[in-house]
């Protein structure tokens, strides 16, 4: 269904002497660049070619070796992660509020000026706490 | 092999290998040879059918030494009669990526308050020196066909213009031509045929 007819072949002819003409007519320029071009592909296929075939494994050496020292990093810093996000106190109270404590100056104070009296409050804050959790 | 006359060893070798060595260069030689002798033979109508679908020398160069090295690097150790197909197949892909890569700058161009000047360089009087001189008027005729033809064929889409420039100048059979252009026989045959039919309508009656 498909065959050409007569006029195509003839074009076909036509086009065919046309386009060899206009490759015999690119210059030197071009063909001193695809020259150029060959010739590093070529030497790209002989330098393969030439690589001893154990080379082909030991390139991946260094993959490999940088792979291996990515997990062992990770094993060594993996304990010092955190773990879950922020401590949680017994009573559910994010302990962040201590970090505020040591922060803030008036709390060193506070701790620097008690005596027992302080410690006895804070236990029946806390017994206070647990109670009203545990209702 | 001119080619490799002048061709610089990539990295020093022993100069009389033995054993093994020895047989491995001589294989590394012939192979080497053989890959020179097909890409010289493709070559210049390779750059041909890339500057038909880019309308572009320098991106048409950069398609061509792109598909060589590639070529080399990823297809070099299969047969060499693969080479032809797979070589226009790979030359494909890249004009395709060029192609893309050229719309969407254009698009980003467009948005820009002013553009570059023309990017085309300047041409080298070296350079421009023909092959061969026929007689001035048969020149201007040939000249004439010519772009009348590259004008029809820059306006055929890109499948059956890439059909028609690997049946009609490289020469390549119909299995050849799927297998470059990644589809069935069947397709190739549509596509050339819609290329000529196309290229008779526009050129009319074409003389060269």
């Amino acid at each position: 269904m498909n065959a050409p007819d007569d006029r195509s072949v003839e074009l076909e002819a036509q086009a065919r002497v046309l386009l060899a003409e206009s490759v015999t007519r690119i210059d030197g320029r071009i063909r001193s660049r695809l020259n150029e071009a060959r010739q590093a592909a070529v030497a790209e296929s002989l330098r393969k070619r030439r690589r001893p075939a154990f080379l082909h494994g030991f390139l991946l050496v260094p993959t490999a070796g940088a792979v291996a020292a990515a997990v062992l990093v990770a094993m060594v810093l993996w304990p010092h992660q955190p773990q879950g996000g922020l401590p949680v106190s017994d009573g559910g109270q994010v302990m962040a509020q201590d970090l505020d404590l040591i922060a803030d100056g008036e709390g060193l104070d506070m701790v620097e000026e008690s005596d027992g009296a302080f410690y006895e409050w804070a236990a029946a804050q806390a017994d206070v706490g647990n109670s009203e959790t545990s209702s | 092999m001119p080619g490799l006359a002048t061709f610089a060893p990539p990295y020093s070798m022993p100069s009389v290998p033995h054993g093994d060595s020895a047989v491995r260069e001589a294989s590394a030689q012939a192979h080497a040879r053989a890959l020179n002798d097909f890409l010289a033979g493709i070559e210049l109508k390779a750059f041909r059918m890339a500057r038909s679908a880019l309308r572009h020398e320098d991106d048409a160069l950069d398609a061509v030494q792109d598909a060589m090295l590639q070529l080399a690097r990823a297809y070099g150790e299969r047969p060499a009669q693969e080479w032809k197909p797979l070589f226009y197949r790979i030359l494909e892909n890249r004009i395709r990526d060029m192609q893309r890569r050229r719309t969407v700058r254009g698009r980003v161009m467009a948005w820009l308050p002013f553009r570059a000047a023309d990017e085309d360089e300047e041409p080298d009087p070296i350079a421009q020196a023909p092959s061969d001189e026929p007689t001035p008027g048969r020149r201007l005729e040939i000249e004439e066909a010519m772009r009348a033809l590259d004008g029809a064929l820059e306006a055929l889409p890109r499948r059956q213009q890439q059909a028609f420039m690997l049946r009609t100048l490289e020469g390549m059979d119909v299995a050849q031509t799927a297998v470059a252009m990644g589809c069935s026989e069947g397709s190739v045959k549509t596509h050339y045929f819609r290329a000529l039919q196309s290229l008779r309508a526009q050129l009319g009656d074409f003389q060269t």
